[in-house]
């Protein structure tokens, strides 16, 4: 069986991205720059389901 | 491997997991590691909800929050040079007040912006020092001169009736 270790490696940058959004949250809020702060909160919400989506599609893969 | 230490107590092993003998129990295998970092982006996601719903609310009609007049201290009572604390708006939020001059005077909230250990005035050195990490405040503008913080302090309005200072705002950040 040949691996593949995309799925390793896209999910590691999701995680990434989810450690900077959080990271860019808080920071925004102690800046009182709320708009900010909502617009890491979606990024941050919408990076779960790219997680799961991208679990989804390396376990199908045959 | 010696037969004749078979059974034996103490085991042959260097580890303490000799008793599991389920397939794959100890070994992390791709697929269990991809639905490990899954989860950890659902906690991810999670996590930033309150900073998100505290955002809102703020955005929602309470960014221009009211703050009540409170009065500091007689400016008779505090020399040139010289600083005091004090509470302002809520009594658990720590301030400073320094008198700069004859007629200057700034307030900070004095929660240093990295750690919020509690900032104090350096007379000697003329800056606000925090101990925790040696984070340096300017005192004329609350600025971050040296260490980790990165944010300034927020600043507390001032005014001053008949010889008393009163606080009557905190500085929102410029955007």
């Amino acid at each position: 069986m040949k691996r593949s270790y995309r799925g390793v490696l896209l999910l590691s940058f999701v995680l990434f991205l989810n450690i900077v959004c959080t990271q860019q949250t808080v920071n925004a809020y102690y800046y009182e720059k709320y708009e900010t702060v909502l617009l890491f909160c979606v990024l941050n919400l919408i990076l779960f389901p790219l997680a799961f989506w991208i679990y989804k599609r390396e376990r199908d893969v045959k | 491997m010696d037969q004749g230490q078979k059974g034996n107590i103490p085991f042959d092993e260097d580890n303490y997991t000799h008793n599991i003998h389920k397939d794959n129990e100890r070994s992390l295998d791709r697929r269990s590691f991809m639905k490990l970092m899954v989860g950890a982006a659902g906690v991810f996601a999670v996590s930033t909800l309150p900073w998100g719903a505290i955002a809102a609310k703020e955005l929602a009609g309470f960014s221009n929050k009211k703050y009540t007049a409170a009065k500091i201290t007689d400016v008779s009572d505090l020399k040139v040079g010289e600083a005091m604390e004090f509470a302002y708006p809520g009594k658990h939020d720590s301030a400073l007040l320094i008198r700069l001059g004859e007629d200057e005077f700034k307030a900070y909230q004095n929660a240093c912006t990295h750690l919020k250990c509690p900032v104090f005035w350096s007379k000697e050195q003329g800056e606000m020092v925090c101990p925790c990490h040696h984070g340096v405040f300017d005192p004329k503008t609350g600025a971050p001169t040296a260490g980790p913080p990165r944010r300034p302090l927020p600043e507390i309005i001032l005014e001053r009736e008949q010889g008393v200072i009163l606080a009557t705002g905190v500085k929102r950040y410029e955007t």
